[in-house]
């Protein structure tokens, strides 16, 4: 409950920071005048009613539509709310591709990257039938068939991951396309708004430069300034500048370390795009954070399972009696002069996932005897199935270490889907609040402030009342897990 | 407390009744919902719906005391989901409310106005943001 219960005491902080703030004072409004307003009717939806220990409550409608009207504040924090939200959504996509990735798919005959964990368990346990009858050619062949299977499923995902990431990158290249044509669009209209009507609303331009800055904001993250002159600077969230005035300044891009990089006047700005939201900060995010961390954590696992089960393997003796290179526990160095490995041994980490194969291919050569111990001796195999028991990957066992990256994944799409549903709420919301404050009826205005506030007290109340419940619910758990 | 009549009973009910008690998960997605549509109506109906459910009867039984935390376990996530459309709806409300104060003061004797009774959108732009 630990991430519920920061989130409630976030929470519940600022509603107890707020109620003061939150007196209803007559609005006034200045701009009422204001040309090219529209007005529309409102559309309504029934709601089903709740029951509670017998009793039925509410059977309301909901007001889901409403007019348009142009408002500079609101418009900019619905424009940032989108970008928030356009980031998370593309983000999470990506994630949930990830995620598939690592799902077990129970009606596949064939095995995929979804069934690692179970790899990891079936190659050592292909170890502890060996040891029983280390001479057996057909638990000999199983070993390498398991050890297949396992190398064949890590470096299939990691060529998986490699190949979504090059289909990102070719999309986040797209986006920077579509940012151009827009930020010129904008110049342009921005430029028309400067000569027309420096000094008053410029009604259908104003409509098209907002449509522009929507469009924009689903695509980059960036921040605006109004001119003197009604014109509009607009910037990237790191401070670049797109458009000012009548001029655009074009994103360009390049290929810096195999993927591609973006550009503003020959500053390399593809970490602030990253940061600033936008469907391109969340191409990128999932480009540059999300899918090297998937990709990293598989080249520990990758790197540590070779490495350990090739050192136990060259530390032993095979079948045939050749000796491995390696020195066991005991410090006893074999007489061989060829290594015993099983798998492709790794030079570095990087790069682990995508090089593992088995490199054996006679069975014989898998090393159950320890040194001296003639060839039917079964002590080296059982060294090697205890090394799935072992803290071989990071401090951790091998089935833990990928059992944790798996979940960790999890989390981490859990975490983007909250975050996107809150942002998504949001939108909805600013563009009610929007669609309300198009009428020109100053009564009409000040209800959809009002409309806010109450639903926002409300709400208060429910997230007050659900705490206590939930609060209820862990002490009863403790009680019970205790009992 | 108690948070509902019955596993069974939130399952479909028993025979006679044509009633369930909703799912504590069900009424917190319930309460998103209505937040972002801002269903001020459906929204006090809520409140008193959990209230009803605050002034339940403590499960005794172990099978009510577990249906209990299940529900509540259930519906973590969807807590979570509240709490951040509650955060990013009481941002929307500063910036409502931020928005009625630029307005009042354009009318009379705000410093911001460009002196024909606009404001001027750079000076109100430049201190607000979500980044």
């Amino acid at each position: 409950m630990g991430t519920i219960n920061s989130a409630f005491g976030v929470i519940s902080g600022a509603l107890d920071a707020d109620q003061s703030a939150l007196n209803v004072v007559a609005n006034n409004v200045a701009n009422a005048n204001t040309a090219g307003y529209t007005e529309e009717t409102p559309e309504w939806q029934q709601n089903s009613p709740i029951t509670v220990n017998g009793v039925t409550i509410g059977e309301g409608v909901t007001e889901t539509g409403a007019t348009s009207q142009r408002d500079r504040v609101l418009e900019e924090r619905l424009d940032q709310q989108q970008q928030l939200a356009s980031a998370s959504s593309t983000r999470l996509a990506a994630l949930n591709q990830m995620q598939a990735l690592f799902t077990p798919d129970s009606g596949s005959t064939s095995s995929t990257a979804g069934d690692i964990g179970s790899d990891i368990t079936s190659f050592f346990d292909s170890f502890s039938s060996l040891e029983s009858n280390p001479t057996d050619n057909a638990l000999r062949e199983n070993v390498l068939s398991t050890a297949s299977t396992l190398a064949g499923d890590i470096s299939s995902a990691a060529a998986s991951l490699n190949s979504q990431r090059s289909a990102i990158d070719q999309d986040a290249s797209g986006v920077a396309g579509q940012v151009n044509s827009l930020t010129s669009a904008l110049a342009q209209v921005n430029q028309q708004i400067e000569t027309t009507s420096p000094n008053a609303d410029a009604g259908t331009l104003e409509d098209e430069r907002q449509q522009d800055l929507s469009q924009l904001s689903q695509l980059i993250g960036i921040n605006q300034a109004t001119t003197g002159n009604n014109g509009l600077e607009i910037t990237t969230t790191s401070g670049q500048l797109l458009v000012a005035g009548g001029q655009s300044y074009q994103l360009t891009t390049g290929a810096v370390n195999g993927v591609t990089d973006f550009f503003l006047g020959g500053t390399d700005i593809t970490a602030g795009l990253m940061t600033g939201g936008g469907q391109l900060g969340g191409y990128l995010t999932a480009r540059d954070q999300d899918i090297p961390n998937a990709l990293s954590s598989l080249d520990q696992l990758a790197n540590s399972i070779s490495t350990s089960v090739n050192a136990a393997n060259n530390s032993g003796t095979d079948l045939d009696g050749n000796e491995g290179t390696g020195t066991n526990s005991n410090g006893v160095t074999g007489s061989g002069e060829t290594p015993l490995y099983i798998f492709n041994e790794p030079t570095q980490v990087a790069g682990s996932a995508s090089a593992m194969s088995v490199t054996m291919t006679d069975p014989n050569q898998i090393a159950t005897a320890s040194f001296g111990d003639g060839t039917d001796d079964n002590s080296n195999a059982i060294a090697i199935y205890n090394l799935a028991s072992g803290h071989i990957v990071n401090g951790q066992t091998p089935t833990d270490y990928y059992s944790n990256f798996v979940t960790s994944l999890g989390s981490t799409v859990s975490e983007v889907q909250t975050e996107n549903t809150a942002q998504s709420a949001s939108v909805t919301q600013l563009q009610t609040q929007n669609n309300a404050l198009s009428s020109v009826n100053l009564n009409d205005e000040a209800a959809a402030m009002s409309t806010l506030e109450s639903s926002y007290q409300a709400a208060s109340q429910v997230f007050n009342m659900l705490n206590t419940v939930m609060t209820s619910a862990l002490n009863l758990g403790i009680e019970t897990s205790v009992s | 407390m108690r948070l509902i009549d019955s596993v069974s009973e939130a399952a479909g009910g028993p025979a006679g009744t044509n009633t369930t008690t909703p799912e504590l998960k069900e009424l917190v997605t319930e309460a998103t919902h209505a937040l972002a549509r801002l269903d001020v109506a459906r929204l006090e109906e809520l409140a008193l719906s959990c209230q009803a459910l605050t002034q339940l009867p403590t499960p005794r039984t172990i099978e009510e005391r577990e249906a209990f935390v299940r529900q509540a376990r259930a519906a973590r996530g969807e807590m979570a989901v509240f709490a951040r459309v509650l955060e990013a709806t009481r941002a929307n409300l500063k910036v409502m409310e931020r928005l009625r104060e630029l307005r009042a003061g354009t009318a009379g004797y705000s410093e911001r106005s460009d002196g024909c009774g606009r404001f001027s959108g750079r000076d109100l732009e430049g201190g607000h943001g979500n980044h």
